[in-house]
């Protein structure tokens, strides 16, 4: 067995289809050439966690468990992120693997080979006891265990949406001071954030020169600082570890410099970053430092405004370049097993760039054809049988309208408000029917399921019809549906989680997405608003209006519809559930019967 | 005809012979009787079966056992002639049809359009689609690309000499 897979994160079958009409992506369209091409069906709800996992057990979240971005404790219906579960232990709290579902790279260890996913979502903390060797992806948390927010040093007064900023303090003639807070450790006191202390001298308008950790960092305006590698004291002896980066944003009037947020160091880590622990310090010390973040492309820098467009990009552009030299030094020793490699600067620069500038996505597009022939002439070098597959976890389309589907709830007699405050805090529960957490998840207030559910077994039924009926029912201004697809849980799901899945999953219509409130649970004043963010689109909607994409060295024309389930199968050819493959007599239908007995009257049966 | 042409390759075929040559098939059938019970469970009798040929029709597939792993050579032809030809055989066989050709012909289609997917998936299976027009018109290539997929030394000249004119008797019907 020898499998190379790349993941694409959001490469969209139209916009591939489009510019290969053109002949734009001349080294994805090589694959087609020979029937290796296909839209990959992809699970629902199309979101990064949940489908990249799908891809990898071959199962829907029913099997797997990760069902939505956010999912919601139903005794007390706080929601928490499903990719960063924690669980109390005697040494405190610790993260815990999202799922425990096989994989086919655990599958294809225990067969015997060496398997390898890099930057594969929901992979962190890592499993030291698998022998997969893993560098998580999305989901991997930054020093202070949340998702990551970088901070700005500002000379002035800053308040951002949700970056930290910390005052840049004048300490003499073009020289500042700063503290750059890390991690929180524990005191007798209670919590404590270590900081560590910063100065920085304005050399020129175009140069400043940055001292922290006993290091000196040269800054150029307006262009990255190499990875920094810093110690913050958490004790006596200990030390915690991080990585960041510095840009210089504005060297006169008013100074800012940005930091990335303070991200796991590989070489340091107190959790378990990866697997092998050899394996991540290998890769650092002969390939070079690379961010761990599972969003290292720090779009909320760019929409708080800390750092330009072109900034972001060049950020995206090293990360991209960073991953290929990290691909390729294990090329070079591949000889079997799987190897993959998730690669999702597209996915950021579409978020931010796909509803407003087609340019700056369609290069990046033509950037991933460009490596494609670049891997594709390494693989065809190769002898003997192997399988090169490429593939997203979904595609993508404009965010036009924020859906605040508690509000919708509200005002359809579904959910019931106790008090004025806009999130779950202050729903009524005795007289709500239907709450939402997450992006594509929709609930039943279940008695004896919720903390204070009401509705009763034999009433199920009849209010998921109705609310999936008026849902589909919902227009909006222009008389355009808002909701494409309303999943019940039972008919999308199989496997020993669905119990725990939601009861509907809501697919948006094109140019329809949950707010980020709704994500939360909250309820703001109205149920649909204009988009303007710089997230101007996405690809949490329905999950056929974002297919994937799929390309192999092997002809794919025989398959019908591809799925994620098919993809353990042709990634080590074997199904790791076959629950989902019907015989053909059971597939056939009613024309089996014909079938059947005109062979019978010809002697073959 | 494929049947024929791997037995003069030199493959050993899984035969009773209950079924001998006849005006619809002069070559003979290669079937064996066994493979009907297969739905039924039966399958015992493929476990002396190993590196032979054994003809299964294509709806029998499915009742394969996965312990085995098996190398297909699916035959298509154009489906208005195996309908003609059929109808030829249920005459002779003095049976009738209660499905006209049209409905037959979209049965047949829907037929395919599962157990190909189906195939594609199966682990233990690999298959190679062989045109029994395009064998009987330009057989060189194809048979070549048989010997191929089985990966055994076959006979190639005398497999080549199998295709033959007089098989192709029903393609006037079409045309």
């Amino acid at each position: 067995m020898k499998t190379l897979i790349l993941g694409f994160d959001s490469f969209d079958p139209a916009v591939f289809e489009e510019m290969a009409g053109k002949n734009q992506l001349p080294n994805f369209e090589k694959f087609g050439k020979n029937g290796g091409y296909s839209r990959l069906e992809i699970c629902s709800p199309p979101q990064t966690e949940v489908s990249w996992t799908s891809i990898a057990t071959g199962a829907d979240p029913g099997g797997h468990g990760i069902f939505d971005f956010v999912h919601r404790d139903p005794a007390t219906y706080i929601p928490y992120v499903s990719i960063l579960p924690m669980r109390k232990s005697a040494v405190g709290e610790q993260f815990v693997p999202p799922y425990t579902a096989k994989t086919f790279f655990e599958e294809a260890a225990e067969l015997g080979y060496p398997a390898t996913a890099l930057w594969w979502p929901a992979m962190f903390p890592a499993r030291p006891a698998l022998p997969v060797n893993t560098l998580p992806g999305l989901g991997t948390p930054d020093i202070r265990g949340q998702l990551g927010v970088g901070t700005l040093l500002s000379s002035e007064d800053e308040v951002l949406k949700k970056t930290g900023v910390v005052k840049l303090i004048s300490a003499g003639k073009d020289r500042f001071t700063a503290s750059l807070l890390g991690p929180q450790t524990q005191s007798r006191s209670g919590p404590q954030t270590i900081s560590l202390p910063i100065s920085l001298d304005v050399v020129d308008e175009k140069t400043a020169r940055l001292t922290i950790d006993k290091q000196q960092i040269e800054l150029q305006l307006g262009e990255w600082s190499d990875i920094v590698e810093l110690r913050f004291k958490a004790g006596m002896l200990f030390n915690i570890h991080a990585i960041t980066r510095f840009i210089a944003t504005s060297l006169r009037g008013v100074v800012r410099v940005y930091v990335l947020p303070l991200q796991i160091h590989p070489l340091h880590s107190t959790w378990h970053y990866a697997s092998s622990t050899s394996f991540s310090k290998k890769l650092w010390k002969d390939v070079g430092a690379y961010l761990t973040l599972g969003w290292p492309q720090d779009t909320t820098g760019l929409e708080d405004g800390c750092i330009s467009d072109e900034q972001f990009l060049a950020l995206c552009e090293s990360i991209f370049n960073r991953r290929i030299q990290i691909l390729y030094y294990l090329m070079n020793d591949f000889r079997e097993g799987v190897l993959a490699s998730i690669f999702d600067d597209l996915d950021r620069v579409q978020h931010m760039f796909f509803h407003d500038r087609m340019d700056v996505v369609q290069a990046w597009y033509r950037r991933l054809d460009r490596f494609v022939a670049d891997v594709s002439a390494r693989v065809e070098a190769w002898s003997g049988k192997y399988r090169f597959l490429l593939m997203s976890d979904h595609g993508f389309g404009e965010f036009r309208n924020k859906v605040h589907i508690n509000r919708w709830l509200l005002e359809n007699d579904y959910l019931s408000l106790a008090n004025g405050a806009g999130d779950l805090s202050g729903v009524d529960w005795s007289g709500t029917r239907a709450y939402a957490v997450g992006l594509n998840s929709l609930y039943l207030n279940v008695a004896g399921r919720e903390g204070q559910g009401i509705v009763q077994a034999d009433e199920l039924e009849g209010l998921l019809t109705s609310i999936k009926t008026k849902l589909l029912d919902w227009k909006d201004p222009h008389g355009k549906p808002i909701i494409q697809k309303v999943r019940l849980k039972h008919e999308t799901y199989s496997g020993p989680y669905t119990r725990f899945g939601p009861d509907l999953v809501v697919g948006y219509a094109p140019g329809y997405r949950a707010s980020a409130e709704t994500g939360l649970g909250k309820i703001p004043a109205l149920s649909l608003e204009p988009n303007t963010d710089h997230w101007g689109a996405d690809h949490c909607m329905d999950s056929d209006v974002v297919p994937g994409v799929i390309f192999a060295n092997r002809d794919l024309r025989d398959f019908g519809t591809i799925s994620f389930r098919d993809i353990p199968f042709l990634a080590i050819g074997k199904h790791l559930d076959q629950s989902n493959i019907k015989p053909p007599s059971q597939a056939a239908g009613q024309g089996q019967k014909d079938i059947e007995e005109r062979l019978k009257g010809l002697g073959y049966l | 005809m494929m049947m024929k042409m791997l037995a003069e390759g030199g493959l050993p075929i899984v035969t009773d012979q209950l079924r001998t040559a006849d005006e619809d098939n002069p070559n003979g059938y290669f079937e064996v009787e066994a493979v009907k019970q297969m739905s039924a469970g039966n399958t015992a009798w493929l476990q002396d079966a190993g590196g032979k040929v054994v003809k299964v029709i294509s709806a029998l597939l499915e009742y394969l056992p996965q312990e085995y792993s098996y190398r297909i050579i699916f035959m298509e032809r154009a489906i208005k002639e195996i309908l003609a030809s059929q109808r030829k055989m249920l005459a002779r066989r003095n049976e009738e049809s209660k499905v006209d050709d049209a409905e037959m012909e979209d049965q047949f289609r829907k037929h395919l359009s599962v157990i190909k997917p189906w195939l594609v998936r199966q682990p233990n299976m690999e298959v190679i689609y062989v045109s029994y027009n395009s064998m009987v018109n330009d057989p060189a290539i194809l048979c070549k690309m048989v010997i191929d997929f089985l990966g055994l030394p076959l006979e190639y000249e005398r497999m080549l000499a199998v295709p033959n004119e007089k098989l192709y008797r029903n393609r006037k019907i079409t045309t």
